[in-house]
């Protein structure tokens, strides 16, 4: 069973309890994220987010972490584009403590100099190994430059740049503006009952700051240090996905495999547009059975895994096809890709498709929500995005009432293979020219390790 | 349960409820966990067959079945089998190591005769013909470039188990030496189907929202007539001691060095094995661990570290990886890490930081049983590791119980720097 009510203050309370095993999860998340850090700042939310986790209240990083662990306990900070969240798990024996040193983390970081120079230069390291990993390299690349002006085009952890300009007072400003109990959701699950998650989710907003009653409109954000609201989260609408089949190949050397990533913006989660493309999703490229799998792996074995997402975001976020093909196949694997999605827009989804898309995702529905962490985590995603508390459940009243005609519609003005961008992680010497005699005509190439 | 042809084997309680292992005559077990929490369930079958069972030559055959498991059988045609799970909005997935392979189908708890259907057949009635073994070898082929050749880590983590073992087939990588990949041989195939999945080789493992007369019933029906295979001899021979470090270096176009370090260490039944695991943790098993502390807040010599024994049925490694911070060398770590090993055999270990251990275990002991899937992932691992899933209980009670006299004699036994290998990938610029 699992609990959504309003908290104190504004705030936002879920519990799903389990005496299932003698432990207790929870989290505190906040509906704003990196898409709300100012431009020339990318990577000051999670700097703020992880810098307050080393050494709040009177315990500097050493003693915190000591008492953690002697806990037994972990204390995480996740940060994404629409959200930063603190997650504790402890043994529910632990679990008072556990709270009080979560809650010193969130309202009584120290701000400690000394780490903030760490953390500065363990974010730079942390980007040397992200360009060693290809396929979140493919992802850099893409976010960057599918829609380049977009809030979601900004770098979550930063830039080597915006790193190294990062100051601490900028960090404490961060986040005390997080500290709005209205931006709060707080969530419980595992051994604990729903009156004690009540009493601590009293205690924890009891202690927040008091926020200024007015906030500032959606303007550029002013990382002046002090007051509440000056980091608002941006507009998300209205941005323009740039005309063209666009190809970025990220030039890494000695590539066996080319990590692709090909696609542009997508609607909204939470939004009919965005049910009907979840359904096209699943079809096309959600399941081993989908069109794309079908086609490159299991027809020709040319990747070993072949699919699309949707991005679940508060705003509109990408829609994406990814692929790994081996490089010697690479423009063929590209060139077919990019068919098998001219056609998919043309022609939409057949109606067995459709049926099928609608019974898997009604059906999936229940392993989703199966433990009292997934029902809490869904319930926080629907309250961070402003959806209903039961959005999930009626996934599958919605999906019934998606006719075909409406899904083809959507696939018809959605996908967009015209006006999207590949990103290709290959070595440009050998791949380029194969590239070019594919005749794309707005091909680009980056250095793999540029900033 | 009247005409059944199973055997009540073995109990042990998981919260208030048991799981239960039954036998049927053919060899099959059964390992059944009921839990209510949601009405879906996981449907695992463990093969007792994994890398170790291949021989020079033939490497990467049990992962390349882990692929064609999920091709056509006699009685259901190319595709039939995920879209009929995918139809119930479950899915499926294979894992392959070195000791074991598993498939693991997750359903709607209704549909608890279309996984039991599922699994018997393709245990039974699985076609291997050309068609599917040359599609399935292209892919696999894609997954070890993507893995391997294009993976730093996987890279690395080869070569150390390559240079660490010569006599054991712990020696080669469970996907397999790619000249490997590309000659697998029909004929091999189909013996290595008729040797390894059988009954006899076979656990079932199911947990979740299910009547366990029902389980029962449909498993012996489903399963009872298939008949064991002859048990395959063990070929190999046993690894002999490593007397000398040894080291290597390759050259990679990575920004930072990366290092592992391989102490050869027990199985996974050994007493000792959980010691080890608890000096794992000792040094990396959290922000305020030994290692972790060193290398990364203190010195910032790195930007990760972690350590683990390896769960394998014969004598294995105790190993550590490490991540270098750009500009830092693999050597000056390895000083670190000894120094820290040092530490561990000259000064016990406080019951402050025992204590503390113990907590973080409890902690990972009860997170690794949170649902279905964790849950019988855990049991199917110790029951085909081990031969009995109680081990997995056995193993916890002896972490609670680790002593610093235990932790001295293990470091002092195991953690010796001739009993080692290193390997380092540096980048490019800085290679020899």
């Amino acid at each position: 069973m699992i609990e959504i009510a309003p908290g104190p203050r504004h705030s936002r309370l879920v519990v799903a309890a389990t005496d299932d095993i003698p432990l207790v999860w929870f989290q505190f998340a906040f509906a704003t994220g990196s898409a709300s850090d100012p431009a020339d700042r990318e990577g000051l939310s999670y700097h703020a987010a992880v810098l307050a986790r080393r050494g709040a209240g009177a315990r500097d990083r050493l003693a915190l972490d000591g008492e953690l662990d002697a806990l037994g306990a972990s204390l995480g900070v996740a940060i994404d584009r629409d959200a930063i969240r603190y997650s504790g798990l402890c043994l529910a024996r632990n679990l008072d403590r556990v709270f009080e040193l979560a809650t010193d983390v969130l309202i009584r970081p120290r701000f400690d100099a000394v780490e903030h120079g760490r953390l500065v230069r363990e974010s730079q390291m942390t980007l040397d190994e992200l360009r060693d990993d290809d396929h979140q390299l493919a992802a850099r690349f893409f976010n960057r430059h599918c829609v380049p002006s977009h809030p979601y085009a900004r770098t979550i952890m930063g830039t080597e740049r915006s790193l190294a300009t990062l100051e601490i007072d900028q960090a404490r400003a961060r986040q005390r503006d997080l500290l709005d109990p209205a931006k709060l959701v707080v969530g419980f699950a595992g051994a604990i009952e729903p009156e004690r998650a009540r009493a601590m989710t009293e205690s924890l907003v009891g202690q927040l700051p008091e926020t200024k009653p007015e906030t500032k409109p959606e303007t550029e954000p002013d990382i002046a240090p002090g007051g509440a609201g000056q980091f608002q989260c941006p507009a998300l609408d209205g941005y323009s996905q740039p005309a063209g089949r666009r190809v970025v190949v990220v030039d890494k050397p000695e590539r066996a495999q080319s990590q692709i990533l090909l696609g542009h913006l997508g609607p909204r989660y939470g939004t009919r547009e965005a049910l009907a493309m979840i359904a096209i999703e699943t079809a096309f490229g959600g399941t081993f059975t989908a069109r794309l799998m079908q086609e490159i792996r299991v027809k020709r074995g040319w990747s070993y895994d072949a699919g699309c997402t949707l991005q679940r975001s508060r705003g509109p976020h990408w829609f994406r096809i990814h692929l790994a093909p081996a490089a010697e196949v690479t423009p063929d694997a590209l060139a077919l890709t990019w068919s098998l999605y001219g056609d998919l827009a043309e022609h939409g989804l057949s109606a067995d498709e459709l049926a099928f898309a609608r019974t898997y995702l009604t059906g999936s529905l229940p392993f989703r929500l199966a433990t009292a962490r997934q029902k809490v985590r869904a319930a926080i995603q629907n309250q961070l995005f402003d959806l209903p508390s039961d959005y999930l459940e009626r996934v599958p009243q919605e999906l019934a009432a998606l006719t075909l005609d409406e899904t083809n519609h959507i696939a018809r003005t959605k996908l967009w293979p015209d006006d999207s961008l590949a990103v290709v992680v290959a070595t440009a010497d050998t791949m380029v020219p194969r590239l070019e005699a594919l005749g794309y005509e707005h091909l680009t190439v980056l250095p793999y390790d540029r900033d | 349960m009247p005409d059944m042809r199973c055997t009540l084997d073995a109990e042990h309680a998981l919260g208030k409820r048991p799981i239960r292992r039954y036998v049927w005559p053919n060899g099959l077990r059964l390992l059944l966990f009921r839990d209510p929490t949601a009405p879906i369930f996981s449907y695992q079958t463990w093969f007792r067959v994994g890398s170790r069972n291949e021989r020079p030559g033939r490497t990467g055959m049990a992962h390349f079945f882990e692929h064609l498991m999920f091709g056509e059988t006699e009685t259901l045609g190319p595709g039939q089998l995920d879209r009929m799970i995918e139809e119930t909005g479950g899915d499926n997935n294979a894992a392959t190591w070195t000791d074991w392979t598993f498939y693991r189908t997750s359903l709607p708890a209704r549909d608890l005769e279309l996984a039991v259907r599922i699994e018997s057949e393709r245990m039974q009635r699985l076609v291997l013909e050309d068609g599917q073994i040359e599609s399935e070898r292209e892919v696999v082929i894609n997954e070890r470039l993507e893995r391997v050749e294009d993976d730093v880590d996987g890279f690395l983590d080869e070569r150390l188990f390559e240079l660490a073992f010569s006599e054991h087939p712990y020696h080669w990588p469970t996907i397999g030496w790619m000249d490997d990949i590309r000659a697998l041989a029909k004929a091999d195939i189909h013996d290595f189907y008729r040797t390894f999945y059988a009954p006899n080789r076979a656990t079932l493992v199911v947990v979740g929202d299910l009547d366990e007369a029902e389980v029962l019933a449909l498993v012996d029906r489903y399963y009872g007539d298939i008949p064991a295979a002859a048990a395959p001899e063990e070929s190999f021979r046993p690894e002999p001691p490593q007397r000398q470090e040894r080291v290597a270096r390759y050259t990679k176009p990575v920004h930072a060095e990366r290092m592992l370090v391989g102490y050869k260490a027990p199985p996974q039944r050994h007493p000792d094995w959980p010691i080890l695991e608890f000096i794992a943790a000792l040094l990396c098993g959290g922000p305020s661990a030994r290692l972790y502390r060193r290398l990364v807040v203190d010195t910032e010599m790195a930007t990760s570290a972690d350590a683990a024994t390896m769960p394998f049925s014969d004598p294995s490694l105790f190993r550590v990886g490490v991540s270098l911070a750009r500009g830092q060398h693999a050597e000056a770590a390895l000083g670190e890490l000894d120094d820290l090993i040092a530490a561990l055999i000259r000064d016990p270990v406080s019951e402050a930081e025992l204590s503390k251990i113990k907590n973080c275990v409890e902690t990972d002991f009860w997170a690794a049983l949170e649902d279905c899937d964790g849950r019988a992932e855990a049991l199917g691992h110790y029951e085909s590791t081990l031969g009995d899933f109680r081990q997995l209980f056995v193993i916890a009670e002896r972490l609670a119980a680790v002593t610093a006299d235990d932790i001295q004699r293990v470091a002092s036994t195991y953690l010796v720097p001739t009993q080692r290998t290193v390997v380092i990938a540096e980048p490019e610029e800085l290679g020899s």
